[in-house]
């Protein structure tokens, strides 16, 4: 497996991320904090590596002023995520 | 982490992200009540409501264009609340989204400038839109709902001698607002 990819979505709470990420089309940080269980301070480091991976696409809106962001996943990540899944199965399997 | 725990993970995340269906009944059920409220008023008050050329334009459009505001408020704010989108929610809106242009720059337009009644034109559009709705959602309801829609249509075009309104208010209840009850109340989620 790509090494720089098993480290990124070897951390529980990226994987957690990353796989809400990959069944919805976009989700708001609230959201993410809910699903992974973690606290604003951590996820907000999670995300960020994963963003600098190219992993997912962060935007900033506003809601009745105040501040509302949403995650996605890239197309990159997509694959990325695709592979990483195919190769953990073939290690389940062997 | 093991693999095994890995795919735990994933599996346990994936399933977090399920549509809930209730919001989509919520607006069938809305929009089913706001129409067959203003067809029972237009045919109560039709003298009232077709005193001028475009008094009846008018009615048909404003208070839509109303429930319009109101149900696309309600859906941003139910989508926050949620706290994310999947992808069947964000098709069925741009589904929805062709609807209502198509109803504002297509039917409307025609209906103002050739004097012609939209009723039969929109139960069509609408036929549409609720039979690829119940597609994607894969409920058996709204695609019921859009089937009916379609005889409603075919109805017109063969039996015109019907108030047109009446073939409305059927086309709603058996297309919008009993398809949105079994959604609204459906346990599955």
């Amino acid at each position: 497996m790509d090494k720089d990819l098993e480290k990124l979505l070897f951390n529980p709470i990226r994987l957690k991320i990353a796989s809400f990420l990959i069944s919805v089309d976009n989700a708001s940080f609230k959201k993410l904090m809910q699903i992974s269980g973690a606290s604003k301070g951590n996820i907000s480091i999670q995300i960020k590596k994963l963003s600098d991976a190219g992993f997912i696409k962060i935007k900033k809106i506003f809601d009745k002023n105040y501040p509302l962001t949403l995650i996605s996943i890239t197309r990159k990540g997509k694959k990325l995520f695709e592979l990483f899944f195919k190769e953990l199965k073939s290690y389940k399997n062997n | 982490m093991e693999s095994k725990e890995q795919i735990s993970i994933i599996n346990e995340a994936i399933n977090k992200a399920k549509e809930d269906l209730k919001p989509f009944g919520f607006n069938f059920i809305f929009w089913g009540i706001f129409i067959i409220i203003m067809c029972l008023v237009h045919l109560l008050f039709t003298e009232f409501i077709q005193q001028s050329k475009f008094s009846a334009v008018i009615y048909w459009t404003v208070l839509p264009l109303l429930g319009m505001v109101y149900t696309t408020m309600y859906n941003i704010k139910n989508g926050i609340k949620k706290g994310y989108e999947t992808h069947i929610g964000r098709v069925v809106k741009i589904l929805w989204m062709v609807f209502v242009f198509s109803w504002i720059l297509v039917i409307l337009p025609q209906s103002i400038i050739n004097n012609q009644n939209p009723i039969q034109d929109i139960i069509l559009l609408l036929a549409i839109t609720v039979t690829t709705t119940g597609l994607i959602l894969k409920s058996k309801s709204v695609g019921a709902g859009g089937i009916i829609l379609f005889l409603v249509f075919y109805s017109i075009e063969f039996y015109p001698l019907v108030n047109t309104l009446v073939y409305c208010i059927i086309a709603q209840t058996f297309g919008l607002l009993i398809p949105g009850l079994v959604l609204y109340y459906n346990k599955n989620g």
